[in-house]
């Protein structure tokens, strides 16, 4: 067996050119294959560390996909708030054990600003029952404190104390700034491969502070009221965009979503965290799928050249055979040369694609972080991928039962002398 | 005249015919070799001589009568066997495109080591044969596609006559060559072929080599399909 | 190789496991069980849910003492009994004798807590759709479940048997530490030793 596969080895190293090509395309087509697999695998593990302990995101009445997606990932833009009397009647109900405001809707520079309450960093947990903890500073003390995600800092180059300015909206650029009341940066987070990383959390009441001499989104003309006066204003939020709710008794966080769903205040609703995911990896689940079937599609195409490049050169190895034939091997034995032939090649091109993905993963993953906050892990291959990989090269061994089959019947016709 | 000894190989009434439709293409009363001999065929083609060797590499099987080698009745073999004892009895020599071009030339002088344990076994040092053969040992890890074809028949040569095989097959091994370097590569062949004591049956169209053999047969004579092909 | 190509995205589709569970129930299917047998040689009971009800606790027992045809249209008694019955639900107690025991049985998974993409911590429910449209359980219908290993591919309303130990002490601890609270606010708790797919009533 080992002097086939040596054979094998040289001869492919013979015409190393042309199976060389082939090579990269298997490569690439798994490169591809697997990427699906990790970029999948990766967000779905990204989203379901954003948010752990939380036992209901409450917000005005719209999806539950679209309220997770927005206030733990900060992804898309609320259609509705709540009013804040509402808010903070629902944090009285006995059943409640700590409720955390969320304010969305400001950006600095791409990342998206947060209002809240100190509150936020004493209860809420990320991955594993995890709190979130100070790489700098502490939580907002003064008015116009800033706390950092760690990927803000990172990006922009941010230290303790830098001035910031937030801008009005979430977009990047083009967005008319709170230019008049900057915020100090009063604290970094530590890296959480979270969207918390990506965030700018600053204080409910500065929120509404910078928003006190605007209307409808813009500043109103002739009318500003300076950053040092803003505290002899009433600086209560009149609205908040969601709030996260932790309950004493987990069991009974259907009685919750029931009292809220049925608040006669306002049109409000509560969501499940693990429920919402759910519904949200059933939709996207048909989209993954898809995605998974062509990259499959392109590795069959892959290896459909595979074969078709071994087939073309058998031709001119047919005196190459008779040789063989000549010197003792059976018809099974050449089947097997070339069938050994197509599985080094198949082999190769997936290490090879294992590489190239690996090289890819690392440099795209600060992209990823940065614009969707989902940590892409660079790692050689996991289980689902190892899995992936062995259909593959199964498919591959089967392909190249062709060229095998057909050196087998040719070298049978041929005899010692083919008919060239 | 009784033979003394029992032939290398014998084809005893042996009839060979592609399909059941065709017509047969080797039709052979008798045919011996004996052990030692170097016997000259001459085999213009379309005589049947590819199918002959063929039955003697146990690479076809007759319709009728028997092939032996060795004693052994080719036929009662099943093919995998055929293989192996074309691989531990047989060397083989073409007139060209011997060798496999991407391995080095001793590599190719030690392909049938790999096919039968009987000749690795027997094999001694394979540089020291190939220098008998004329071949610089400078030659010897070249990839057999940098070769001359001198270089290359004689590479050739080398691995047909490796590990001791009994018989060697030699089909028109100097057809390639030029007058001088065909006279080289005989002397050197029969040399070896004695050396080592195998039987050699060299196949050629060329009547000036018939000389140096013991024995000179026509193909034509002996394989009444030919003159029957003829006769139509 | 068309053959082949036809059967990659099928293989593919196995191996993803994309057939869902919710596609086969509706919202309120309870799951069926098989008449409760003793079962002398495991070291658990298979139950149903009506067992984890208290004896003698009867939400409805206001209700049924009504002739509601002789009431009128929009009639308070009927309003406030309804009210009174839902505030019962609410305040479902557990049956203490429950603590420590080891039970088997079925019903749909709200998940809690994941860790990667496994579930650490959820809520079983005995029926279908128990958190959309419909009213919840009353509490002593509902158990927080903590597997003893992360349990892999739970998604919310997957139908599941599982075996663990129930623990009540802790809707004690509750009810008895907070007057103002009121409404009890813990069911039962189960450490589950074992989640495996639900796939009929047999056993």
């Amino acid at each position: 067996m080992s002097h086939w596969l040596l054979l094998a080895a040289k001869s492919a190293w013979n015409r190393r050119l042309t199976l060389g090509l082939t090579v990269l395309a298997v490569a690439l087509s798994v490169v591809l294959l697997l990427g699906v697999e990790r970029v999948r695998s990766d967000a779905r593990e990204g989203f379901t560390q954003s948010v752990s302990g939380t036992d209901l995101i409450v917000g005005a009445r719209t999806s539950a996909v679209q309220l997770m997606l927005y206030t733990v990932f900060r992804i898309g833009e609320a259609t509705n708030n709540m009013r804040w009397d509402a808010y903070q009647e629902l944090a009285r109900h006995p059943l409640i054990a700590w409720t955390i405001p969320l304010s969305l809707g400001d950006s600095h520079r791409g990342f998206p600003v947060l209002g809240t309450t100190p509150g936020y960093f004493e209860h809420f947990r990320y991955g594993d029952s995890r709190p979130l903890a100070f790489a700098a500073g502490k939580p907002f003390a003064e008015l116009f404190d800033a706390v950092l995600g760690a990927q803000v800092a990172e990006a922009l180059g941010y230290r303790m104390g830098d001035r910031i300015v937030l801008s009005h909206g979430i977009g990047g650029i083009g967005l008319p700034e709170h230019a008049d009341k900057p915020f100090v940066v009063s604290g970094i987070l530590q890296r959480t491969g979270t969207p918390v990383d990506r965030t700018v959390h600053v204080s409910l009441a500065a929120i509404q502070a910078i928003h006190l001499d605007w209307q409808g989104g813009a500043p109103v003309p002739g009318f500003s009221i300076p950053a040092q006066y803003v505290r002899k204003f009433d600086l209560t939020p009149k609205e908040i965009t969601a709030a996260l709710i932790g309950l004493h008794s987990r069991a009974a966080v259907f009685k919750m979503q029931r009292y809220i769903d049925d608040y006669k205040g306002e049109p409000l609703m509560a969501v499940l965290p693990g429920v919402a995911l759910d519904e949200l990896w059933r939709v996207v689940g048909v989209a993954e799928n898809t995605l998974l079937a062509v990259s499959g599609m392109v590795v069959l195409v892959g290896l459909t050249g595979l074969v078709a490049v071994v087939l073309a050169g058998l031709n001119e190895r047919r005196r190459e055979i008779a040789v063989l034939r000549a010197v003792g091997a059976s018809p099974r034995g050449i089947f097997l040369l070339l069938t050994t032939e197509g599985l080094l090649v198949t082999a190769l091109g997936c290490v090879l694609g294992i590489l190239l993905l690996l090289a890819l993963t690392v440099a795209a993953a600060p992209l990823a972080q940065s614009r969707y906050g989902v940590a892409l892990h660079p790692r050689v291959i996991s289980l689902a991928e190892l899995r992936l990989l062995a259909l593959v090269i199964a498919v591959g061994v089967l392909a190249s039962l062709i060229p095998g089959y057909r050196a087998y019947r040719l070298s049978l016709a041929d005899g010692l002398a083919p008919r060239l | 005249m009784a033979a003394v000894t029992a032939p290398i190989a014998e084809l005893d009434k042996v009839v060979f015919r592609w399909s059941a439709r065709d017509a047969a293409c080797l039709d052979i009363e008798r045919f011996a070799l004996s052990p030692g001999e170097r016997v000259f065929l001459h085999g213009p083609s379309g005589s049947g001589k590819s199918t002959l060797l063929g039955l003697l590499g146990g690479v076809l099987v007759q319709e009728r009568g028997s092939v032996r080698v060795l004693g052994q009745s080719l036929e009662k073999l099943g093919a995998a066997s055929r293989d192996r004892f074309r691989a531990d009895h047989v060397g083989f020599i073409f007139q060209q495109f011997n060798l496999i071009p991407y391995l080095s030339a001793i590599e190719n002088v030690m392909l049938p080591c790999r096919f039968s344990a009987r000749r690795a076994r027997l094999s001694a040092d394979a540089a020291r044969l190939m220098s008998r053969l004329d071949l610089d040992p400078s030659l010897h890890h070249r990839l057999a596609m940098q070769l001359s074809v001198g270089q290359q028949q004689r590479v050739a040569a080398a691995r047909a006559l490796i590990g001791r095989p009994e018989l060697v097959i030699a089909d028109e091994p100097t057809s390639s060559l030029d007058a001088e370097r065909q006279r080289i590569f005989l002397d050197l062949l029969l040399h070896q072929c004695a050396e080592a004591d195998a039987t050699l049956l060299f196949v050629s169209h060329d009547h000036r080599l018939a000389g140096a053999f013991d024995r000179e047969v026509a193909l034509a004579s002996i394989n009444r399909a030919y003159e029957r092909r003829e006769a139509a | 190789m068309p053959r082949l190509a036809f059967l990659l995205p099928l293989a593919l589709s196995a191996l993803l496991g994309t057939a869902s569970a919710t596609d086969e129930y509706r919202v309120g299917d309870r799951l069926p069980q098989a008449k409760a047998k003793p079962d002398a040689k495991s070291s658990y009971q298979t139950i149903r849910w009506e067992a984890l009800v208290p004896e003698g606790w009867d939400p409805a027992r206001d209700l049924r003492g009504i002739n509601l045809a002789m009431l009128n249209d929009g009639d308070r008694r009927a309003t406030e009994a309804l009210e009174k019955m839902k505030k019962a639900w609410d305040e479902a107690p557990v049956e203490p004798a429950w603590n420590g025991q080891r039970v088997r049985l079925p019903g749909f998974v709200v998940p809690l807590e994941r860790v990667k993409e496994d579930v650490t911590e959820f809520l079983l429910v005995p029926y279908f759709g128990a958190c959309i449209h419909v009213p919840p359980p009353p509490a002593n219908q509902i158990i927080h479940v903590f597997p003893a290993k992360p349990v892999k591919n739970l998604r919310t309303m997957d139908a599941v048997w599982v075996i663990g130990v129930l623990d009540t002490t802790r809707s004690e601890a509750l009810k008895g530490g907070n007057e103002a609270m009121g409404m009890a606010v813990a069911g039962y708790r189960m450490t589950a030793e074992q989640i495996s797919p639900y796939k009929g009533p047999a056993r």
